[in-house]
């Protein structure tokens, strides 16, 4: 008898039938749906195609069967290269889990010389030292630090305005960078300021370690005055001439700036992103308000997440037009939501992570020594409820902290995979768990997402991003650069 | 019919699992409470209870959304049960050989 070399012919003739692949679709709107997986990637259908897609009689030949089958909904009989690729993909975008708590914030002091009205934390006068972290408890602080098993750590500072209590900062950038020299981390620091104390000891200091800035800037000067009010007025003057000052000092990328919405921001998005644009930045993040901290929760009132979505909407369109009049800008957060559709890795963004990135995205250490498990965990305590309390620098190992029940309970509770509604969510693969979000507005962590504003807002973003993608090529083209 | 603030629905069983059902209450939770009665003769009567302030023409479109989500789920459902072991399968996949949970 011959043995069979080759297979025959027929065998690389395209297979009789098709399986499908894990899942989930929604409406994308009155006349598309959309079908995601878990590694992140779509395709657009109309609903019959994916009543015949789903029902396995799709017919090989047209375009949206190869869009499937390329995107892996789809795997013909004889192939199994599909579940490996699935795998390969999954298992990048859960690498974040392993790595474990790369971002530990230190809120180095309470003090402020500004009163804004949407502030989270409780700030105090600028001389009551009582709210300042004491040199102890930073130290206790880094070597929890370098207890977490992440290559890449960064330091960020808060406050409060963190260059009240400078000292502080060069003592703990000082000391880490010491400890360093046998952890060998990546290491990088941020400090979050209003730069009304920047001098020139301090912008040297940046310099020789390699210090990033971060600032505020809500646009243009009457409406960040008239938000952020400060002794003496000014508050726009001196954040403008700080960004200048540590471009000069340290190179035009060592300075970034956060705006929050306000109910006086809503009707001048355009003017908010002209100023960011007149700065000289090629980011903007349109950020909706949060709800923690009592004068923010008054503002959050006068506004609905509808609002914040026609505001962004503007926004981005005005912020295209800017780049296709050949000006580079980018909205921060869809840029985030780009990188889970397009980009293998997953995002490092705190507020989007599955399980939810409390603890293992970021820790913070509080000036009196407390260790929540996240900033908004923090602002959340400054109102009275201490759920997202992970213990005390005094009296916890980092052991203790981070298999507190304060951490696992309501990690285990976040999966999206497994909460009501989000499970079967197309837009699960680009969503996260913000737990802190629903325990302050639905009293728990997980929430009924039918009555969400965090889940109304990322349903509203993502198809209309998604819309964009599919509908508007030249969106689409400068969309994907932002990647 | 829209009467004291209800509509009541009937779901045939043999076509829409309860599981289904109990879902698409849940999804359209923030525009009418859904009722969920017994399974007689295949039929399942779901009540659909609307706020005072909801009007009937609004109260019939949320009948009409309840029947159009209710296709998805049940839909939804099927996949899940055909996909269910292959989802498994594929994240223990990603998962051997790797160094969850954390190192150190
Ligand atoms: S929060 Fe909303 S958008 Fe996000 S996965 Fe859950 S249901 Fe989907």
């Amino acid at each position: 008898m011959v043995r069979a070399v080759f297979h025959p012919r027929s065998a690389y003739a395209p297979s009789a039938g098709y399986r499908l692949l894990p899942l989930r679709f929604g409406r994308l709107d009155e006349h598309a749906y959309i079908v995601t997986n878990d590694v992140g990637e779509y395709v657009r259908l109309a609903r019959d195609e994916l009543v015949a897609f789903l029902e396995r009689r799709l017919d090989p030949n047209t375009s949206v069967y190869k869009a499937l089958k390329s995107r892996h909904f789809l795997y013909e009989n004889d192939s199994s290269v599909a579940f490996d690729l699935l795998a390969l993909k999954y298992r990048s975008r859960a690498e974040r889990v392993a790595a474990f708590t790369g971002l530990h914030i230190f809120v180095v002091t309470l003090r402020c010389d500004h009163s804004c009205q949407y502030c989270q934390v409780s700030r105090q006068s600028e001389d009551s030292t009582a709210f300042d972290m004491t040199v102890e408890h930073a130290d206790k602080a880094l070597d929890l630090v370098f207890r977490s098993p992440n290559e890449h750590i960064k330091i960020e500072f808060q406050g409060g305005e963190p260059l009240l209590n400078f000292p502080l900062v060069r003592h703990i950038v000082e000391r880490a960078r010491k400890q360093n020299e046998d952890h060998r981390r990546d290491l990088q620091f941020v400090i979050t300021s209003n730069l009304s104390r920047l001098s020139d000891d301090v912008l040297s200091f940046c310099k020789e370690h390699g210090v990033y800035l971060s600032t505020s800037l809500d646009g243009p000067a009457d409406l960040h005055d008239g938000q952020r009010p400060t002794r003496g007025g000014g508050s726009h003057r001196k954040t403008v001439e700080g960004i200048h000052r540590v471009r000069e000092a340290l190179g035009p990328d060592r300075i970034s700036a956060l705006m929050t919405t306000t109910p006086r921001s809503l009707s001048r998005v355009e003017k908010i992103i002209d100023e960011y644009v007149h700065l000289g930045f090629h980011g903007i993040f349109l950020r909706s308000l949060s709800p923690y901290g009592f004068a923010a929760r008054s503002l959050v009132k006068r506004y609905g997440v509808e609002d914040w979505l026609d505001f962004y909407k503007r926004g981005l369109s005005h912020i295209l037009r800017i780049n296709a009049g050949g000006y580079f800008l980018r909205e921060e957060f869809t840029t985030i939501l780009l990188q889970k559709m397009f980009s293998p890795l997953s995002s490092g963004y705190v507020d989007l992570q599955s399980p939810a990135g409390i603890g293992i995205g970021a820790l913070v250490y509080n000036y009196d020594g407390a260790v929540y498990a996240s900033d908004e965990g923090r602002m959340l305590a400054e109102m009275g409820d201490q759920t997202f309390r992970l213990g005390h620098l005094d009296e916890h190992s980092y052991e203790d902290l981070l298999t507190s029940e304060a951490l696992l309970v309501p990690l285990g509770e976040t999966i999206l995979e497994g909460m009501p509604m989000c499970a079967d969510c197309p837009f699960l693969p680009y969503c996260g768990a913000d737990p802190v979000f629903h325990r302050a507005t639905q009293g728990d962590a997980v929430g009924h997402k039918a009555f969400s504003a965090f889940c109304t807002k990322q349903m509203g973003v993502l198809r209309h991003v998604i819309g964009l993608l599919e509908t508007d090529a030249e969106a689409r083209d400068i969309l994907l650069r932002w990647v | 019919m829209f009467r004291d603030g209800c509509i009541g629905v009937t779901v045939d069983v043999r076509a829409y699992r309860l599981s289904a059902v109990q879902k698409t209450a849940y999804r359209l939770a923030a525009k009418c409470t859904a009722i969920i009665g017994e399974v007689r003769e295949h039929s399942l009567v779901v009540t659909l209870t609307f706020a005072p302030t909801t009007g009937e023409r609004e109260a019939l479109e949320t009948a009409r959304l309840f029947f159009q989500e209710l296709l998805d789920q049940e839909l939804r459902e099927k996949v899940g049960e055909q996909t269910a072991s292959l989802r498994a399968l594929i994240l223990a996949h990603a998962f051997s050989r790797t160094s969850l949970p954390p190192r150190g």
